[in-house]
């Protein structure tokens, strides 16, 4: 066993009993954010990074909500081979409108919005994020974004598909695509402002002794998520500005050719633009997970991480090659066969970092002492949903069987696996193990746990039926299919309402819990990280004084916190 | 065997037997990795469960260097291993054989029309304003398309408006249609039987309509279907002229044959210019394949000839020039059929070449000689 970057001297320093005492809430003179200001000003012109995460946490939870039922209608339309609720153009204008919704406004802000602007700076030991300013801009130019996309899906809708392939979104769709694109593009500024941020936070705002190597893995992902935000989104922005050229020239009956191949342009090159942001996209969705889940499993089992550094980097390797493997989307799609062997060889090596992880936190259980409140049953369900999510991206980008498995419900149950039961998940996760710090309050122990086991069943139900659909070459964004696929189909809707049983019931015990939940105190988990060493919720500058940072983040055999406090967990 | 046959869709082609061994093999691997990391998981969670009343106490465990390589190099090894195996799936489903039957498959908003290298042709997929009332169990799939067993089949796709994608599952076999080039797979049906045709790229409203049956039947079954005594159902299979006969026709009735003749040559003869190698002025040269000729024929300025000046009419898709997507296959079939001296005499009366067993379709443009009067 080696000995581990940044764990070094902490073992020496169990007497350090002279840093503050910042867990003491009750001499603090400062209200807790959540009493510093109680008017619709204080929130709405707040500079405060966790009153932002709040506001972020609020509309995700409204467009988690909208989006969740626009899923409802694709999926009680497909109980019927024929379509049982809509028509041809109405289905489209659904899945769409699901895809756009949970993509830019659910999923990319969900981590790095809520609880990355709410803990990052924390964490780190710092007062605030490095531009306050900045921070509420971003969930502004958010909220614009929000309402271009949001009123293009609404008055009429948009039929092209998240992915909005020219040239029939540019040129042959008589959809809202320009509105709805530049709320798109919108919204890629806030990614764009919230990921510089965090960088230059992370970079800049550590408290002493806050080394690279101490630093919790949910900051590494998090810096990880926003390299690939920073470079990423700009590229997003040229696809969607060069497709709105193509499609409002067309309005004026002298269209400017860009991607219509009839006015000189390439289809392929939309494609290529937009998988170089949208591939990496998956890992700004992903990473701040995978950091989550470090977090929980080191703290429900009372171990330090198993392989910090590899965790670490392989986060850092994840942003890196995920930019290099975007053609994997394009196999099938025209590109040279050379160009095939290449992206599919690379879509190969990025499997490795995210295959290294899983192990990693699988050897993290081993002799811990393990306890199973839900932010540990949904990190769990995180372990065993995103592995199948993982495994099955390798068929995908396996030449052989993408061909074969390419644009089918193969690729919809793979990214929901990722997406769903590998984000949304650790999104849960995350808030059940923050909530109490976030509040200041607790929720229902029993109901929690049963509701996370709900919400991973209901997940399995719907999208491994799907499996089977896609290899038996059922295409994606079909309102209507043949007969004998009937029964998988009617299994997965029947998944959906096991799901929505869960996430009903979640709602219901947190917002009582806000009610009349008991009080959480500091540190209710005895984990060791600095945002548990302040009070819950916390002051508006998090600490009364700046913290001196003397061991790595996961001491938890040592019982000891980042402060060199004791992090008992009764 | 019985898994294929209730796990799998069935095996209708070679390529389907090779993607599923792959399918297998993939998922036997992941399934046996991850049921160890879930046995894993699940062994740690119960042996080191917190009991009540234990004091809570871990070892301190950072690492292991010797770990960490074995489960970053094995798996690397293992996808390697698919991505070579994957390759040389991929390899085969990409390049035909050579000298295989071609067919051309150009898809529309929302229908396919397949065109057999005889002239016949077989439209799939709903493009009619009734489909509503077609939805529903088999009544909208209209259209078969009617391919011989054991015999292979180029199928060279593309597309007229948007990108749709050609897929036919029980082939394994699925490829982007795209507008403005060609792109190519081959089949060898090895089983046969009906299997389903769908269009698996978004294309629109009527996208999942775009659909149709491929029936691989035996060959003296497919004869009789080309020479149009055997009837496929609500298909149409109007059997007229060879592509490449109709495609010499327009050559002469868009006066190409003004300037690529060989007794007053303005352009280059055109005989055997398939997959030969070109010399382009500015010192290039490329390889003439389909999307090369097609290129030549819509922007004929792309790349000029060594030794030729730049006068021909480039031949869009509107306009004066104009020449559908149908057409230009047409054409294109009939350049690459050119063979040393078949190039027609100039101004020549245009006479129906013996074999074609009835006169062009209705909606085919009608042969007229040439004017005499050159290019327009």
């Amino acid at each position: 066993m080696s000995t581990e970057l940044g764990h070094t001297k902490s073992g020496a320093s169990l007497d350090h009993h002279d840093s503050h005492p910042q867990a003491d809430a009750d001499h603090g003179h400062h209200p807790s954010y959540l009493h510093d200001g109680y008017g619709w000003r204080s929130w709405l012109f707040t500079v405060d990074h966790k009153r932002i995460g709040i506001m972020y946490l609020v509309a995700i939870i409204g467009f988690f909500f909208v989006g969740g039922m626009l899923a409802g209608l694709v999926r009680f339309n497909l109980v019927s081979p024929t379509g049982a609720l809509l028509d041809n153009d109405q289905y489209n204008k659904v899945f769409t409108a699901h895809g756009v919704v949970m993509l830019f406004f659910v999923l990319i802000p969900a981590v790095p919005g809520v609880m990355g602007n709410f803990f990052v700076p924390i964490m780190i030991g710092a007062k605030d994020m490095a531009f306050p300013k900045l921070n509420i801009a971003s969930w502004y130019v958010w909220m614009l974004g929000a309402i271009f996309a949001v009123t293009a899906l609404m008055t009429g809708g948009i039929d092209t598909g998240w992915t909005l392939y020219p040239p029939y979104s540019s040129r042959s769709s008589h959809s809202n695509v320009v509105p709805g694109a530049m709320g798109v593009f919108i919204s890629g500024f806030s990614s764009i402002m919230t990921g510089l941020n965090i960088i230059v936070t992370v970079h800049r705002m550590r408290a002493p002794g806050m080394t690279w190597g101490r630093l919790p893995l949910f900051i590494w992902a998090q810096y990880a998520t926003s390299l690939i935000q920073l470079l990423g989104t700009p590229v997003l922005a040229i696809a969607l500005t060069l497709l709105m050229v193509e499609t409002a020239t067309g309005w004026t009956g002298n269209p400017v050719g860009i991607f219509d191949p009839a006015l000189g342009g390439d289809p392929l090159l939309f494609q290529h633009l937009f998988w170089f942001y949208s591939h990496p996209a998956v890992y700004i969705m992903i990473l701040p997970g995978m950091g989550v889940v470090s977090e929980i499993l080191t703290c429900f089992s009372r171990k330090n991480v198993f392989g910090y550094q590899a965790i670490a980097w392989s986060s850092v390797g994840i942003a890196v090659v995920g930019f290099i493997v975007w053609a994997h989307h394009m196999f099938v799609a025209g590109i040279s066969y050379y160009a095939a062997l290449l992206f599919s060889l690379l879509s190969m090596l990025v499997a490795v970092p995210s295959a290294i992880k899983v192990f990693n936190w699988t050897a993290t259980l081993y002799r811990g002492s393990i306890t199973f409140q839900a932010p540990m049953v949904f990190s769990l369900g995180f372990m065993v949903l995103f592995t199948i999510g993982g495994v099955t991206g390798l068929f995908l980008a396996t030449l052989g069987t993408d061909i074969h498995l390419h644009d089918t419900y193969f690729v919809v149950a793979h990214f929901h696996f990722v997406m769903v039961g590998g984000m949304v998940l650790a999104f849960m996760a995350a808030l059940h193990f923050w909530w109490p710090k976030m509040t200041g309050v607790m929720y229902s122990d029993f109901w929690s746990r049963l509701a996370a086991i709900v919400i991973c069943l209901g997940y399995f139900l719907t999208f491994m039926p799907q499996f089977y659909l896609g290899y038996h070459g059922m295409p994606r964004r079909y309102p209507n299919y043949p007969p004998e696929m009937r029964v998988f189909n009617v299994l997965s809707t029947a998944g959906y309402t096991v799901q929505l049983a869960g996430f009903l019931m979640t709602a219901t015990y947190l917002a009582l819990s806000i009610f009349f939940g008991k009080k959480a105190g500091p540190n209710p988990w005895g984990a060791t990280g600095l945002e548990w060493a302040i009070p819950s919720p916390p002051i508006t500058h998090n600490f009364e004084h700046t913290p001196k940072v003397v061991a790595g983040p996961y001491e938890y055999s040592l019982n000891l916190t980042q402060t060199g406090e004791k992090a008992d967990v009764r | 065997m019985i898994l294929q046959t209730t796990i799998l869709p069935e095996q209708a082609t070679e390529m389907a037997w090779h993607v599923d061994n792959l399918f297998w093999f993939i998922t036997v691997v992941t399934t046996v990795v991850s049921l160890g990391v879930y046995a894993a998981v699940f062994g740690f969670c119960v042996v080191y469960r917190r009991k009540p009343d234990e004091e809570v106490q871990t070892p301190r465990i950072l690492g292991s260097h010797k770990l960490e390589l074995i489960w970053s190099i094995l798996p690397l090894g293992i996808f390697l291993v698919m991505f070579a195996w994957g390759a040389w799936v991929y390899n085969m489903a990409m390049h035909a054989p050579d000298d295989v039957p071609e067919m051309y498959v150009v898809g529309k908003q929302w229908m396919w029309k397949v065109q057999y290298p005889g002239g016949q042709r077989v439209i799939l997929g709903a493009n009619s304003g009734d489909y509503k009332d077609d939805i529903g169990g088999e009544a909208k799939f209209e259209g078969v398309m009617v391919l011989a067993v054991n015999k292979p089949v180029k199928v060279i796709v593309t597309s007229e408006d948007v990108i749709h994608d050609f897929g036919i599952p029980a082939f394994r076999s699925k490829l982007d249609a795209v507008p403005g080039r060609y792109t190519t797979t081959w089949y060898k049906p090895t089983k046969t039987g009906e299997y389903h045709v769908f269009c698996d790229q978004y294309c629109g409203t009527n996208h999942s309509l775009m659909v149709g049956k491929v029936r691989v039947v035996e060959q003296a079954e497919y004869d009789a279907w080309l020479e149009g005594t055997y009837k496929t159902g609500p298909g149409k299979n109007a059997v007229d002229g060879s592509l490449a006969h109709q495609g010499r026709q327009l050559f002469m009735k868009l006066n190409c044959i003004q300037c690529h003749n060989t007794e007053n040559p303005r352009a280059p003869i055109l005989e055997e210019v398939f997959k030969s190698k070109r010399a382009f002025k500015g010192g290039t040269a490329g390889f003439a394949d389909e999307n090369y000729l097609r290129e030549s024929i819509r922007k004929p300025r792309a790349k000029i000839r060594e030794g030729w000046e730049p006068i021909m009419p480039a031949y869009g898709t509107e306009g004066a020039n104009a020449l559908s997507e149908d057409d230009l296959v047409k054409v294109i079939a009939y350049i690459k059929s050119l063979r040393k001296g078949e190039t027609p005499v100039l101004n020549q009366n245009w006479v129906p070449p013996i074999g074609s067993n009835t006169g062009p379709a209705a909606d085919e443009p009608q042969p007229t000689p040439p004017s005499a009067g050159g290019m327009k």
